[in-house]
């Protein structure tokens, strides 16, 4: 499948997902193409199934029903195999805040048996174009909340990923922080790397994305960039579309 | 391999920023082997090396209550303080006052007692013999026993061993009455000498240490508490380990570790090596402490008889036993709380139904029987074969079933767990 001018990187066909114990399906008839080169949002309120389908995006467990085919550069992949290719950033803090900068970029580095040389440079380059030089051998355990979301989206990074998957990258950073990583995403983007993004800031995601998709009770329920959105919807922006399309009603 | 390698490399960073973690695996179970040994070694002891204080008030009016004395003396098992001038009132209350263990109050009548027992012996022995005709005498009252008090704080066994002790003298020289009584009435003025000779170096007893071969090992608190709180020590490794899982699973490492190939698994194999380490240096440290310290600081040296070979390749068992456990309970627990709680609490109920503490032959044949269960109790009773009975591969045969199948259930359920998370 092709976009405009974009081949597709993840094809999702018919897919459903239930967990053993649920009564529920947690994912309904998923039909999804993720564009290469595209920074692409996932919006919903809680419990809406999108830590679920982004975790079946990562090839991180396997569909109940459906189909997920995983292509980079006219070649198939096996989820196993996609997954050298994808950068996971967690919602969590997922380093340890016990060792320093370095030596956590170090650790990560080398589970993706990246070269020595080449690791000690991108760390390097990373932890300069984050702003974290300065504290590459400091403990994380000494650094602010802004600083940890930039080291953990630095590992993320390391091993250059085609796809890069983001989980509220922002959550508790203050807008020099933001910024920096706002900066460093777009011109990630703009060297060809794709971005799957969700988060519940909503006015940031804005800014981001190009494409947006809105799921709700395990289903995509909107997905196009996000103009069309508004404009077919009649409402002024995705905070008021995300109302419009979901409810008021609270959520579990 | 690279993901081995750096694996291993963290968790011995990790684990060396760990101060707390640090002193559990290896400050306290220093502190615990030394502390339990010299309180086991003191208590053993008094049992065995030091003297029973008693205090002697004698009011016997005749020969046999200095007598008694003279044999509690060269018992050398007392610490004699003699205040004849105690009244029988005050006797409990001077003991207690004058810090002594026991108290013995020899009542005025108590040679006479002894000496109209003999009589009656030694009258109705020759009787039945045919060698005298008159009648004995029928009775002989004991209307004042000899007294005997003790501090309340004294265990049951230490009383114990002080009742049979004065019951043992206190026979020999009812024996030596009765002789002497025989001997009178057969009209000898004392005991021939040769007899004398005869009856004080009769000994029926020869006592030594039931072994697998000659090589004697005396049992002793550091051929215990060494082995014992070493075991203790690597399973308390879950408060490390078991805590280090949960934390790494819940700070979201795990998942980020599941979207790169092969790492999950080098990072479960490099837990178990850098343990390993900590394990086996946990084993080194204390069984030096046993063979070269305790010797010089008076408590008796750890002796290692046994193969070489065969002591660490059982140590190498029980160290994997220890943190399959560890990692089993990490991986099911879902807090760092849960696994912490859980782990000390189930690895102090292991130990204490093992035989840590208290040998598990002092316990109700029902506890011996629930004993089994622990594997603590079958690394101690290996160690027990390698160390106090100079037993060999044939005899480890039952730890080492128990612990290899105790460490496959630990790592089977483990990764069971791991596979339905997703994780592998």
């Amino acid at each position: 499948m092709e976009g405009p001018n974009k081949s597709v990187i993840i094809e999702i066909t018919n897919l459903y997902k239930k967990y053993p114990k649920s009564k529920v399906n947690s994912l309904n008839n998923i039909n999804f193409c993720v564009f290469k080169g595209e920074k692409v949002g996932f919006f919903g309120p809680n419990g809406a199934g999108k830590t679920t389908f982004i975790s079946l995006l990562c090839a991180l467990f396997e569909p109940s029903n459906g189909t997920i085919k995983f292509t980079l550069n006219n070649q198939h992949f096996s989820p196993k195999a996609f997954r050298k290719h994808i950068g996971f950033v967690p919602q969590e803090f997922a380093f340890y805040e016990e060792l320093t900068a370095y030596q956590n970029l170090s650790y990560f580095g080398a589970l993706y048996e990246i070269p020595s040389d080449i690791l000690k440079e991108k760390i390097n380059t990373l932890l300069s174009k984050l702003g974290l030089s300065h504290v590459k051998n400091a403990k994380l355990t000494t650094f602010s909340g802004g600083m940890k979301r930039r080291i953990n989206l630095a590992i993320g990074l390391l091993n250059e990923p085609e796809i890069l998957f983001l989980d509220e990258p922002t959550v508790g950073v203050d807008i020099q922080s933001k910024t920096a990583i706002f900066s460093l995403l777009n011109e990630l983007n703009a060297e060809g790397t794709t971005i799957v993004y969700t988060s519940h800031h909503l006015k940031e995601a804005e800014d981001f994305c190009n494409r947006i998709a809105l799921i709700d009770a395990g289903s995509i329920i909107a997905c196009d960039k996000l103009e069309n959105l508004l404009i077919e919807n009649n409402v002024p922006d995705l905070e008021q579309l995300l109302l419009t399309l979901t409810g008021n009603q609270l959520r579990d | 391999m690279k993901q081995l390698l750096a694996s291993i490399k963290k968790e011995f960073f990790i684990l060396l920023n760990d101060k707390v973690g640090l002193a559990l695996l290896f400050i306290m179970p220093v502190l615990l082997v030394l502390i339990i040994t010299i309180v086991q070694d003191s208590a053993f002891k008094v049992v065995n090396e030091n003297k029973f204080s008693l205090l002697i008030v004698n009011k016997d009016a005749g020969d046999y209550g200095d007598s008694l004395i003279s044999l509690l003396e060269k018992s050398g098992n007392f610490e004699l303080t003699i205040k004849n001038n105690t009244k029988k009132f005050d006797f409990s209350k001077e003991t207690l006052a004058n810090k002594q263990l026991f108290g013995i109050y020899i009542p005025v009548n108590f040679s006479a007692n002894l000496t109209g027992s003999a009589a009656l012996l030694s009258q109705t022995m020759l009787s039945a013999f045919g060698a005298i005709e008159e009648e004995p005498i029928k009775t002989v009252q004991r209307n004042q026993p000899l007294e005997v008090v003790y501090d309340p704080i004294l265990q049951e066994n230490i009383r114990f061993t002080f009742s049979s002790s004065l019951a043992t003298i206190l026979k020999g020289l009812e024996n030596k009455i009765v002789l002497e009584s025989l001997f009178k009435e057969m009209d000898f003025r004392e005991i021939p000498a040769e007899i004398r000779k005869q009856i004080s170096h009769q000994s029926w007893i020869k006592e030594s240490i039931a072994q697998e071969n000659k090589t004697a090992v005396l049992p002793n608190s550091t051929q215990h508490n060494v082995p014992a709180w070493t075991i203790f020590a690597m399973f308390f490794m879950v408060i490390s380990l078991g805590g280090n899982i949960v934390k790494e699973r819940n700070a979201g490492s795990f998942i980020r570790m599941q979207t790169i190939p092969s790492a999950f698994i080098a990072a479960v194999y490099s837990k178990i090596f850098v343990f390993f380490i900590v394990a086996l240096l946990q084993i080194l440290l204390l069984f030096a402490m046993g063979r070269f310290l305790f010797p010089i600081i008076g408590l008796p040296v750890l002796t290692i008889n046994s193969s070489i070979l065969a002591l660490v390749l059982f140590s190498v068992l029980a160290a994997f036993s220890a943190i399959s456990y560890a990692m089993c309970v990490g991986t099911y627990a879902k807090t760092q709380e849960q696994s912490n709680g859980f782990g000390a609490v189930s690895i102090i109920i292991f130990a204490a139904i093992g035989g840590i503490w208290v040998p598990t032959f002092v316990m109700p044949d029902y506890m011996q029987s629930i004993a089994l269960i622990s594997p603590l109790h079958w690394c101690l009773d290996g160690y027990y074969i390698l160390f106090l009975k100079n037993g060999g591969w044939k005899d480890l045969i039952a730890p080492i079933s128990y612990l290899l199948t105790f460490s496959s259930i630990c790592q089977l359920l483990m990764l069971l767990k791991l596979k339905k998370q997703h994780y592998i």
